[in-house]
């Protein structure tokens, strides 16, 4: 038994101070989902928190021989889907993550130049407000998928939903993406020469 | 080649051999649909995670108290209300019967005691029938009567107990 299926147990008999370690091992994981969800720090922090405790009030029902990770970010993405369905979230700005989130930026040491980073960051700052546009389940789909490394058995587990359903909710979530990315970069004039593909 | 399998490769993140690679660049050379998929993708993997603002587990923590003093001012709240709305209720049902007992107590006191008579009347009687029934019943069935009938009574016993066990039953890791 290692040290946090030992926290897990401890929270489960009620000690706050067990819990109080998972939440700290996993704030990370949470925020980023919601963040990714939700699009804005203030929605994330707020859907982070419930989340928290709603695995605190029912943590006895957890299953230990289950991934934590899953189960935590099951209920993460399910209050985010219900709350995006609940109400329509405006569109966010691109400014809200360097104003009030807090991005784990790590130097880049293959960058060949500042230039390419910061066209990388630009990327990533676009790729955020494509994935925003999405639908709130594909959306859940392509975050489990490209932050957390799910497998599609793992985000059909998460998002109580078929393999194939998830597969085709990813397959469907990408063109839908590339769409935008093909649409945003022809508007911006940062579209990509032909001969520039990118490297595999 | 066709446009096809290489989206499909782009979706399906499947691994690529050298020369499948060589296969899709050509191939992304002069289709934008593909290419703009792959960048997606790229974009997608290179995309960090982002965390929260610093005391996070503090404010878990202030908010969890939050929510328990909230629960205790619920609780404490439902416990009033049901208790005096269980004595307006219990004041208007026997409204009535404290009239009559304040404007004339002998005749309720009276009422009151001949309904009583009566009640453990009955009761006395159905007490003597059972009494009757219970000797005469015994003679008319035979004894696999009544191993069938304990049997019935057993299993109807056991069944009622598994399913309360089960309904009520606590997860092994609560």
């Amino acid at each position: 038994m290692n040290e946090e299926q030992v926290w897990i147990l401890q929270a489960q008999r009620g000690d706050d101070d067990a819990f109080t370690k998972l939440v700290e091992t996993y704030q990370r994981p949470v925020y980023n989902l919601c963040y990714r969800m939700l699009g804005e720090p203030e929605y994330a922090e707020d859907a982070a928190q419930e989340t928290f405790l709603r695995a605190y009030r029912n943590i006895g029902r957890y299953d230990i021989n289950r991934p934590f990770a899953t189960w935590l970010l099951s209920i993460a993405a399910h209050y985010c889907i219900d709350r995006l369905r609940r109400r329509r979230l405006p569109t966010f700005s691109m400014d809200a993550e360097t104003d009030e989130g807090y991005e784990i930026e790590i130097p880049d040491v293959s960058a060949p130049n500042p230039e390419a980073e910061a066209a990388r960051s630009e990327q990533r700052e676009q790729i955020h407000q494509l994935v925003q546009s999405l639908d709130s389940t594909d959306r859940a789909a392509i975050v489990l998928r490209y932050w957390y490394d799910f497998s599609e058995v793992e985000i059909a587990e998460s998002l109580s939903l078929t393999v194939p359903a998830v597969k085709s909710r990813l397959h469907r979530a990408r063109r839908a993406l590339a769409k935008k990315w093909e649409d945003s970069s022809a508007q911006t004039g940062m579209e990509r020469m032909p001969y520039e593909t990118p490297a595999f | 080649m066709k446009h096809r399998p290489f989206e499909d490769w782009l979706l399906n993140d499947e691994r690529l051999t050298p020369e499948q690679k060589r296969e899709l660049q050509t191939h992304l050379r002069g289709c934008r649909a593909c290419t703009a998929l792959a960048e997606v993708n790229l974009a997608l993997r290179s995309a960090r995670g982002v965390a929260p603002a610093p005391g996070f587990a503090a404010r878990f923590q202030s908010r969890l108290a939050a929510q328990r003093a909230l629960q205790r001012r619920r609780m404490a709240v439902g416990a009033t209300v049901l208790t005096v709305g269980g004595l307006a209720i219990l004041s208007i049902l026997l409204w009535p019967f404290v009239a009559v007992a304040v404007q004339n107590p002998t005749d309720f006191l009276v009422s009151w005691a001949l309904t009583f008579a009566a009640i453990s009347g009955w009761i006395e009687a159905l007490v003597q029938a059972g009494a009757v029934i219970g000797r005469v019943i015994p003679s008319f069935v035979p004894p696999y009567g009544w191993m069938i009938l304990f049997s019935a009574v057993s299993g109807l016993v056991l069944l009622w107990g598994v399913s309360f066990w089960r309904f009520t039953r606590v997860p092994r890791h609560a």
